[in-house]
């Protein structure tokens, strides 16, 4: 099929180095991936097109990119399933991250998010003379984890790195999770206590870009909620994350619903005022345009019924 | 000028050019002997192909094996070329590396007993592959790498190096272009290990990746280290039609089938006893006869894994479940997938000695690019996992343990320059020549034509003539990108003339070899002949083309006998 | 056309005037809503964080509900529809977590067969009421004016809880109701993105940061007005923006409708019954336009 590529080049060393937009037209194969296409535009059209791609086996990590505006690992999207009705591709390089040229982003921090999260396995005690007994199932499921490829779509497209690059993000995360969920591991305390703090765990705002967008299956999400939980379970509960977890996890067991009046009070704490006022400023316009949540908060008709459903579930732990 | 070089020297007592396992792995055993390491990779440590092992390491952990068993297996696989001492120091310290993985971190699957899990393997007597699922040298990989980071091992990543430093007959550094900015750079160790992996590109079709040009080997050829069995190339068993892409042996280790267009299980022609497990040149010839017989589907014979249930395929072979999908559209839990053999592995390399060292003094080498020899003419599957591993820390001990001997001699950037005129001279021709992804094509067509499965000696002398015309063409390959930022048009046709120039030993060695061993299938001499050809080929750089000369094989324990499955 | 009508907690609590809204528009639409009063908050994600099962048992008590009414469940939050689709899919996907539910269920006497519907009121919208019906009822189009479409990330991902699959028409479905109503939709990046609510207590610079982009995004595209089919990122986008407004120096002034709220304009409905009075960010200017339009 004959398919046209628009894609967005950056070339830094030109005299005015903006980024803009080139139509490539060529014809592909049916089983083309993106990245077979790409390549035959460097091969046989333009040389001077920069990409990065090795495998072609969605293993290395290499080749992500976005493509119609969300990240994808290139070598493992055919044109078919994204070239629209007038068969038309945008190819871009990553989001959240500078672009070094054309579709080549530089990785430098998101090595760094996964530098920062210390992902290296932290033994005590003596080494055992085998190996260390660890239930099979525990090891599929950090396969399963470890089945990351370090290629940063999760990066280019998670929404909170968006607005704060201080976020340790979703793949550094996931990492992380790796560890506090490895048996051998034994630095989980002090793991929970760093990624508990701003920039770590509770700043993700559960949005699932990173869970839509990763090739592997890895669902970065789900792992940061993990952590979550384990970080409440260790006692990392004196931050605003954790307290609104606790907050909404009560509001719900003692009415049915969500009340939103209390949970900034109990997020923040009592004694944080400053954080208080500044919610209670919206609070206030809001009671002047008559958009104000019910002062007094009404449970759900039969709430003593979800109350027994917690107990007996939260019984099970 | 675009391609500037820089005048300041980078100094490490020793410099790992690739970021594989074989090359982590010995920056790692390095820095642990004290030395100050820097790891210069084309790509970032995790891009390395290694990532792309699947199927497993073995070692012989089980209660009912030994080190000297699997050192048989290996040594019968090799179609006893292999070095029988390296053989065994392979298989001898197997076990103590796999436990170090696992302290690391890596997450091998286990048994009930929460033991380390161990699954058959083509050409093994005994279940002794070590794994993670089918993403196996993606974990290692990436554990290893974990370990680099502890231990602050310094990395120059997505630096292309383009030449070795030797001065005084002794490696002294390499120079090597930041990609990110395309200076040249002069580094300056008293130890220069190799550590770059396979070249398959140099075939059309391959499973390696795009990456793997064989760089390291074509350096240290140049720089006049010998290369050795160059004439061995592993073609694998399952690759996916039409892009290559490898299907793990771990597919048959869990009792996958393989079946012609009549449905027949035909291995039990070639290999009675032990059918899809054989080694891989016995069952990759067996494929290609069934395919040049005409009982093929489109050039493919079938792998049939239904029978192994959604359960197994869903947790131990999910990956390749995963590429089928992807790249062939097919549901391996319900249907059968086409394969065929491909290139998948150099089974010859620089030649080393059991610690590292090339014949180079100052130059070490470790992995695919190294040949110390323990695959011989045919390596197996789950040996190169473990080569990496165990001939990385070794290498990466000794080279630490000689640099501390050594001084720096303050090298100046010379060669560097030299380096930036060939750029200069490249960049600087018409860009309306030959385009280097041309002559690549025609590089791996003429590859696969004469130097494939089954060799003689009209296709390799056709071969040959066929890389002296590629070479003269080369001189007219053009580059369109004329920047120094990422110019990875210039980079693919560096490593271009690096294909060329292996590629030129490798059907020199297939021509000169008038026997069939292992994965050298010759239909002129379709005998392994042990009076005439129980030697290594040894391959070394003149203007004029390679020069070859003969080595003896170290045999200890295990004369050479009749090899079948 | 009837269905169990789940509203869940914003549209009565933080913003009550959605609530009503959505009641009067479905009626005019003939779409018949019996409310289910005893459900329990679908838990929003939040519940699911720190404990998966009792999240999912307890919209498997909802799911349970609407089964012994024999309707399929309507839903007018991204949230709630995304949480309660994730947990329907999840026992779907393995009966051995269905029946553990189910034994949590049996003590009040419930049990979920696993045959619920949930539907958003934007996909009743598109595949059972269907476009062409839903123009016969507009009286107002809302011709001129450029609208923003903002999802919620739970009503687009993960796609594959979501039904896409066996309806890809759910990946547009809010543009083509905009244009429906007569309006032109703005294509802009920030429509499929996070509005930040969640996080709002959390971090509320980042939050506010993300109110600020999209609304900035949109409004730079000439949007007059954004349209959400989710009362959370009614909530956010609405009242913090002048909070993101004073945070980039800058005035912004985007009024955000809920879905029902637009519907509601298009078919003539009066601006007070809908709750648009209510806003932090006032309407006055959009309705005026409207008025003149019409």
């Amino acid at each position: 099929m004959d398919v046209t590529l628009n894609v967005r080049r950056f070339d830094p060393e030109s005299e005015s180095p903006e980024s803009r937009f080139q139509e490539y037209n060529l014809e592909v194969e049916d089983y083309f991936t993106v990245l077979d296409a790409l390549i035959k535009v460097r091969e046989e059209v333009d040389g001077s097109l920069a990409l990065r791609c090795s495998c072609r086996a969605s293993i290395c990590g290499s080749c992500s990119m976005r493509v119609n505006g969300h990240a994808k690992l290139v070598c493992k999207t055919k044109v078919r399933d994204v070239a629209n009705a007038q068969n038309q591709v945008t190819v871009e390089p990553m989001g959240n991250l500078p672009v070094v040229k054309d579709l080549v982003s530089d990785m430098k921090p998101f090595w760094d998010r996964v530098r920062a999260v210390k992902p290296y396995l932290q033994p005590e005690g003596e080494e055992p003379e085998a190996e260390y007994l660890a239930p099979n199932e525990t090891m599929l499921h950090l396969a399963g984890v470890m089945s990351c490829i370090m290629c940063g779509a999760c990066v280019s497209d998670c929404t909170a790195i968006e607005v704060d690059q201080r976020f340790l993000g979703p793949a550094a995360l996931a990492k992380a999770y790796r560890f506090v969920g490895d048996p051998r591991d034994d630095a989980d305390r002090s793991r929970l206590q760093m990624y508990s703090q701003p920039g770590g765990i509770w700043d993700c705002t559960r949005c699932m870009e990173c869970v839509q967008v990763c090739p592997k299956g890895v669902a970065p999400m789900d792992r940061i909620m993990g952590l979550r939980d384990m970080a409440i379970e260790a006692g990392f509960s004196n931050n605003n994350g954790a307290r609104h977890t606790e907050a909404f996890t009560d509001s719900i067991k003692h009415s049915g619903r969500l009340d939103e009046l209390k949970l900034p009070l109990r997020t923040f704490g009592v004694f944080n005022v400053q954080a208080m006022m500044g919610l209670s400023l919206v609070g206030l316009r809001a009671f002047l345009r008559g958009k104000t949540p019910p002062i007094i908060h009404k449970a759900i008709p039969g709430k003593d019924k979800v109350r027994r459903l917690f107990d007996k579930v939260e019984g099970k732990r | 000028m675009p391609f500037a070089v820089e005048e300041e020297i980078i100094r490490h007592d020793a410099v790992v050019l690739g970021g594989g396992l074989a090359g982590m792995r010995a920056a790692l055993e390095a820095a642990r002997c004290g030395a100050d390491v820097a790891v210069v990779s084309k790509v970032y440590p995790t891009r390395s192909h290694s990532v792309a092992a699947q199927g497993g390491i073995n070692a012989a952990l089980g209660e009912d094996d030994s080190w000297e068993s699997h050192a048989f297996d290996t040594v019968k696989g090799s179609d006893y070329l292999a070095d029988q001492d390296a053989a065994s120091i392979l298989c001898r310290e197997a076990p103590g590396d796999i436990l170090e993985l696992e302290h690391m971190g890596v997450i091998f699957n286990r048994r009930e007993d929460g033991r380390l899990a161990q699954r058959p393997f083509g050409g093994a007597g005994f279940p002794r592959t070590c794994f993670v699922a089918d993403i196996t040298g993606h974990v290692i990989l990436h554990v290893i790498w974990e370990q680099s980071i502890r231990d602050s091992v310094a990395t120059y990543d997505e630096w292309f190096a383009v030449s070795l430093i030797v001065e005084d007959g002794r490696c002294r550094g390499l120079v090597a272009m930041d990609m990110r900015t395309g200076r040249l750079h002069t580094f300056e160790a008293k130890a220069v290990i190799l550590a770059t992996g396979g070249l398959g590109r140099v075939y059309e079709p391959s499973t390696n990746g795009l990456i793997c040009t064989g760089d390291g080997m074509a350096l240290a050829y140049r720089a006049g280290a010998a290369l050795m069995d160059m004439e061995f190339t592993q073609f694998h068993p399952t690759t996916l039609f039409p892009s290559g892409v490898l299907i793990t042996e771990g597919a048959r280790g869990e009792g996958g089938h393989l079946l012609n267009a009549l449905g027949e299980r035909f291995m039990s022609d070639y290999a009675p006893e032990r059918l899809e497990l054989a080694s891989r040149d016995v069952v990759s010839r067996a494929e290609q006869v069934e395919i040049d017989s005409g009982r093929d589907v489109n050039g493919c014979v079938m792998l049939d894994l239904r029978h192994l249930g959604r359960d197994l395929i869903m947790t131990k072979l999910n990956q390749i479940h995963e590429l089928a999908m992807d790249l062939a559209g097919v549901d391996l839990v319900t249907e059968t997938v086409p394969i065929r053999p491909g290139m998948h592995y150099q089974m010859g390399g620089v030649k080393t000695d059991v610690d590292g060292r090339s014949t180079l003094p100052g130059l070490y080498a470790a992995g695919e690019c190294a040949c110390v020899s323990v695959h011989g003419a045919n390596r197996l599957g789950g040996n190169s996992l473990l080569e990496t591993v165990v001939f990385g820390r070794r290498a990466g001990r000794t080279a630490a343990q000689e640099a501390a001997e050594e001084h720096f001699v303050n090298l100046t950037p010379a060669i560097a320059r030299e380096q930036a005129e060939r750029i200069d001279a490249l960049l600087s021709r018409s860009d309306r020549g030959i385009r280097t992804a041309a002559l690549r094509r025609e590089l791996g067509a003429a590859m696969q034509e004469h130097a494939g499965i089954f060799r003689d000696a009209a296709g390799l002398g056709a071969g040959v003539d066929a890389l002296h015309d590629l070479k003269n063409r080369f001189e007219a390959v053009s580059i369109q990108d004329h920047g120094s930022v990422f110019n990875t048009d210039l980079v693919s046709a560096l490593e271009l003339d690096n294909m060329l120039d292996l590629a030129e030993v490798m059907v020199t060695s297939s021509l000169e070899r008038r026997e069939s061993r292992g994965a050298h299938a010759r239909r002129d001499y379709p005998e392994r002949d042990d009076d005439g050809w129980l030697k290594h080929t040894i391959a070394l750089h003149t203007p004029d083309g390679p020069r070859l000369e003969f080595g003896p094989v170290t045999i200890t324990e295990w004369q050479p006998q009749v090899r079948s499955y | 056309m009837k269905y169990a009508f789940f509203p869940g907690c914003v549209s009565r609590g933080g913003c009550p005037e959605l609530y009503p809204a959505a009641v009067k528009v479905c009626e005019r639409l003939g779409l018949e809503l019996e409310v289910m009063e005893g459900a329990a908050c679908t838990g929003a994600g939040v519940l699911q964080e720190k404990n998966q099962l009792l999240g999912d048992a307890l919209n498997a008590r909802t799911f349970a509900m609407a089964e012994d009414m024999g309707l399929p469940i309507m839903t007018i939050c991204s949230t709630c529809q995304g949480t309660m689709s994730q947990a329907h899919k999840r026992m779907a996907d393995d009966p051995a977590y269905m029946a553990e539910i189910n034994e949590v269920l049996a003590e009040e006497g419930l049990e979920y067969k696993g045959e619920v519907v949930v539907k958003h009121l934007l996909w009743i919208l598109v595949e059972d009421l269907g476009l062409d019906t839903l123009k016969t009822f507009i009286t107002t189009p809302l011709q001129g004016l450029r609208m923003a479409p903002f999802y919620g990330c739970y009503i687009i991902r993960p796609t594959g809880a979501l039904g896409f699959d066996e309806h890809p028409e759910r990946e547009d479905s809010l543009e083509r109701v905009i244009e429906t109503l007569g309006a032109e939709s703005v294509e802009y990046a920030g429509k499929t993105r996070c509005c930040g609510f969640p996080i709002l207590t959390i971090n509320e610079r980042n939050s506010v940061s993300m109110v600020a982009n999209h609304t900035l995004e949109a409004k730079g595209l000439g949007a007059d007005a954004m349209v959400t089919p989710c009362p959370l990122c009614h909530l956010n986008l609405d009242g913090f923006q002048p909070k993101a407004a004073s945070m980039r120096k800058t005035s912004i002034d985007l009024p955000i409708l809920h879905l029902p709220q637009v519907l509601g304009l298009a078919m003539g409905m009066d601006a007070k019954s809908m709750g648009l009075n209510k806003h932090i960010i006032s309407a006055k200017k959009l309705l005026s336009s409207v008025a003149l339009s019409a």
